[in-house]
């Protein structure tokens, strides 16, 4: 049950509101707040966002906090640093950011804080809970899905939207998409034969990489196969059996003691050392589809390169 | 005085048909369990047909499949699930009440907590918590599990309460969750490490693990079935039990150490698995006596049948993927917890 | 409160050192106390019972003459020796305690009454013979033999108590301390326990007994009487009518009649009311 407190002040939303229509003043045309307006006059823009809301932001919004760390790196790889005022606790790149303060983690974000710095818009994940909160309280926020390969093309663009700057967003997307071909074409080129069959595992469970996971899709791209099929999801807990049984010619993991495992000294990647263990900075690249997709893709070709066989 | 002989064979013993009763109690036992050895070998992630292939002609992969990874798993289940009933029948009696469960203590958090520590500590800068790394995680669950329980102990100031007991093991368990809650916040990437241990798992029990367990159930089970008359002193009362000779806080000590001893070495190989420890007894009591020594080895054989069976089901359901095995006993036993309280509405009407 | 240490008045005294005595003794619970400077002498071969109004310690001094609870001061002996200095198996094979009260048990009957050779057969529980005939003996004496295989949950009340004083009587211990022996028990059992318990100090059995319906309590050889401030007296039934130990200790007129040989308490109801 929402409770609403009609005497609550809104500082939030006047001071933005006010902002804005200053902004608006000064870039010309008439500053039209109102929300909903469908044609979007010059001071704010309507776009729709990942959880089907329709949301009306500043057209050029010049206070962003980001709460997922892809969203921080999008924003920083379009040149639009400045604009961000906090982040996430666990935003770390590019090195700038990490001087920003610092609104709290994915689900248990500083609300006060947040609405202190009176941001033009709040950028998150599409799970994130405090919409609602934040909604409540009068201030934008906008979802983005960023889950997969095929979001981080998604997230550019709509972040290039949201800034205002398409046309940056469009040369993003190119480099993105050039540098990820030239990582799996050096790949594809430096296999011998048919590609090495790989086993990731994400946590002790074990609970491994599925090839509809994000990482799954980065392996695949680089010609690795991956041990599992697709129709166990993305990360499913596995019986490992399972991995005795398939036999992996590599496997990444950061557990150690593999061969003390029931059968698992059995294993062609246990046996012959064929381990990755990738450092945590890759780590945090492989497990937010962003802008440096391809730093991480390379470091996982680099690995599979020397170990395969 | 020759009458009383004959009189006197009325009093030797439990009865033939009490006596083939637990005989039959026992062979049942058995042969569940066998039942579930056998089909454990042939369930996994391998098709019925193939694993039967291996059985009778077997291959290379035969062998680490069948004796390396699926025997010693299910033998391994089944000594923890014995160790867990067993835990599980003590604390019942010692407690006098028939909720008590091995995780009583604070074994739960403290196990937990252990974890934790060990892996905030194996990535630790400081030199000083690597030994708490190379006990791994196992060790460091089984550490914590035994610190749990000597803090409950110190704070109830002996064992001469049982109320105290379970208050302080209340207080212990929940002050324990806080600390660690505390120190996920400095790292809070391991919860999901810390969550996967809690919910319990089978999967990586080895020949060595079986070694253990099985060394440690013996350790537990012998002086368990010689302390077991005094379990049934007590039942008659605190003063009672005392003016017939039991040391009372003697008694208590080493039923408790030896729940303590079972708990904390099962908490370290398969994390915590619920509902065991707590159904098993129960089931025991429904079907044969309530006598101390048969109980206990009944329960042990219940616990371990139990474990074995949530171990094949954890494999089987979505094979090549596995449910928690702690998951799927609280399913058994929460069903088998529901019907005992529905029958028991019905009879009290 | 006068501490009143009273030189037993034996009625047989053999030149035996008696079974249980106590010096001085003091109990309390908290800052409440209930007894205080108690000294009693009981011998062997007599039935001594505890009479007393509610709240007068006649539980306290029974558990704590058994050892069960601390007091706060003064000694207690069993069969000559301090009552701390006997190992507690042995202390347990010379004294079996009663409670009044006893906890739900879903053991059976039999496996209560074997209970009760504890201290003899120990933690092994092999039983032998002579646990068998002292089982037999003590089941068949109160009448619980047909339901030895019975789990107690599932007996009555009178059934149970007749159980539980199978049990202390299978100890076969000379000295016995029981707590409301009759308690749950109708008429007919009653009577069967008090010639039961006259019979086992006719065999040379200490039994204390705490009764507090006075008729029985009139059948034993000797009284305590506890009053409100201590022990009021302590000797042969007949010291206390004469003395009128019972008036002073339940502060009233308390009627005892001679009928035919056995005493009885009269209690003074008046007249029926006419229909």
């Amino acid at each position: 049950m929402i409770v609403r407190h009609a005497r609550a002040p809104r500082p939030a939303i006047c001071k933005a509101a006010a902002f804005a229509l200053v902004l608006g003043a000064l870039s010309g045309g008439g500053a039209d707040a109102s929300p909903g307006a469908a044609a979007s006059p010059a001071g704010s823009a309507v776009l729709r966002d990942d959880l089907h809301r329709e949301v009306t932001l500043p057209r050029h919004p010049r206070r962003i906090i980001t709460l997922l760390p892809s969203l921080t790196e999008t924003l920083c790889a379009l040149d639009a640093c400045d604009r961000l005022v906090a982040t996430d606790r666990y935003s770390n790149w590019p090195v700038q950011v990490r001087s920003l303060p610092k609104v709290g983690g994915l689900e248990d974000a500083n609300i006060e804080l947040i609405v202190s710095l009176m941001p033009d818009v709040v950028v998150l994940s599409r799970s994130q809970r405090i919409t609602e909160r934040l909604r409540e309280l009068g201030v934008v926020s906008f979802a983005v899905n960023t889950e997969s390969y095929a979001d981080i093309g998604h997230t550019v663009r709509i972040m290039g939207e949201i800034l205002g700057l398409p046309d940056r967003a469009i040369n993003l997307n190119e480099r993105i998409e050039r540098a990820v071909q030239e990582v799996g074409q050096r790949a594809w080129a430096q296999r011998r034969g048919e590609g090495p069959t790989v086993y990731f595992e994400v946590e002790r469970g074990p609970y491994a990489a599925g090839p509809s996971s994000f990482i799954g899709e980065l392996l695949s791209r680089l010609g690795a196969r991956n041990i599992l099929p697709a129709d166990l999801g993305a990360f499913p807990k596995l019986n490992p059996e399972y991995v005795v049984r398939r036999n992996p010619e590599v496997i990444f993991t950061e557990a150690t003691g593999l061969a003390e495992r029931p059968g698992w000294e059995r294993i062609r990647a246990v046996r012959e050392h064929r381990l990755c263990s990738l450092t945590p900075e890759v780590r945090d690249i492989i497990v937010r589809p962003g802008p440096r997709v391809a730093e991480g893709m390379r470091a996982i070709a680099d690995c599979l390169a020397r170990v395969a066989p | 005085m020759n009458a009383l002989r004959p009189h006197a064979a009325n009093v030797r013993g439990p009865s033939v048909a009490r006596r083939s009763r637990l005989a039959i109690w026992l062979v049942c036992c058995l042969v569940v369990t066998l039942l579930l050895t056998c089909v454990s070998l042939i369930a996994g992630t391998s098709s019925v047909e193939t694993s039967w292939s291996w059985l009778v002609s077997p291959d290379s992969q035969a062998s680490v499949v069948l004796w390396e990874i699926r025997l010693p798993r299910t033998v391994g289940a089944w000594l923890a699930g014995a160790l867990l009933g067993l835990s599980g029948a003590i604390a019942q009696g010692v407690f006098r009440n028939p909720l008590a469960e091995p995780y009583l203590l604070g074994t739960a958090s403290g196990a937990a907590l252990g974890v934790t520590i060990s892996l905030i500590a194996a990535d630790a800068s400081f030199g000083g918590l690597e030994w708490i790394g190379k006990l791994g995680l196992t060790g460091a669950a089984c550490v914590g599990a035994c610190a749990a329980i000597a803090l409950t102990i110190t704070l109830a100031r002996g064992v001469i309460e049982t109320t105290s007991l379970l208050l302080a093991g209340i207080v212990v368990g929940f002050v324990l969750s806080a600390v660690m809650s505390l120190l996920l916040l400095a790292k809070p990437e391991i919860w999901r490490a810390v969550q996967i241990f809690m919910f319990g798992s089978t999967a990586f029990l080895s020949w060595s693990s079986t070694g253990l367990l099985a060394t440690v159930l013996c350790i537990c089970i012998v002086p368990a079935l010689l302390l077991a008359r005094g379990l049934d002193a007590l039942t008659l009362g605190d003063d009672t039990a005392q003016s017939l000779g039991l040391s009372l806080p003697a008694l208590r000590l080493s039923l408790l150490g030896l729940v303590s001893l079972g708990t904390a070495t099962t908490v370290g190989q398969i994390g915590i698995v619920g509902f065991v420890g707590l159904v098993a007894p129960h089931l025991v009591r429904e079907t044969l006596s309530v006598n101390h020594r048969q109980l206990l080895i009944g329960a042990a054989l219940c616990g371990g049948a139990l474990l074995q069976a949530a171990d094949l089901l954890s494999r089987w359901v979505i094979r090549p993927s596995e449910l928690p095995v702690g998951a799927v006993t609280a399913c058994v036993g929460g069903t088998y917890l529901l019907f005992l309280l529905w029958r028991r509405s019905r009879w009290m009407r | 409160m006068a501490k009143i240490a009273m030189d037993a008045v034996s009625i047989a005294a053999p030149a035996v050192p008696p079974a249980l005595t106590c010096r001085d003794l003091s109990a309390a619970y908290g800052s409440r106390t209930v007894l205080d400077g108690i000294s009693l002498d009981i011998h062997a071969g007599s039935w001594t019972a505890v009479v007393g109004p509610n709240g007068s310690g006649k539980s306290t001094l029974l558990r704590t003459l058994a050892g069960l609870r601390e007091p706060r001061t003064g000694t207690i002996s069993l069969q000559g020796r301090s009552l701390s200095a006997w190992p507690r198996r042995e202390r347990a094979r010379r004294l079996a305690w009663l409670a009044q009260s006893s906890s739900a048990t879903d053991l059976t009957a039999l496996e209560v009454v074997a209970l009760g050779r504890f201290a003899h057969s120990g933690w092994l529980a092999h039983r032998q013979a002579v646990d068998d005939a002292a089982m037999h003996r003590a089941m068949v004496a109160t009448g619980s033999l047909s339901w030895a295989r019975r789990r107690l949950s599932t007996l009555s009340g009178g059934e149970r108590q007749r159980v539980h004083l199978a049990r202390v009587l299978a100890a076969e211990a000379p000295v016995l301390l029981l707590d409301e022996p009759t308690t749950h028990l109708d008429p007919p059992h009653q009577e069967e326990v008090a010639l039961l318990l006259r019979e086992q100090a006719r065999a040379g059995v200490c039994v204390v007994s705490a009764i507090h319906d006075l008729s029985l309590a009139l059948a034993a050889d000797r009284l305590i009487v506890l009053g409100q401030h201590g022990v009021v007296g302590h000797g042969g039934v007949g010291d206390a009518l004469s003395g009128d130990w019972l008036s002073a200790a339940f502060r009233t007129r308390v009627d005892i009649v001679d009928q035919r040989g056995v005493l009885l308490w009269r209690p003074a109801l008046g007249a029926r009311p006419r229909d």
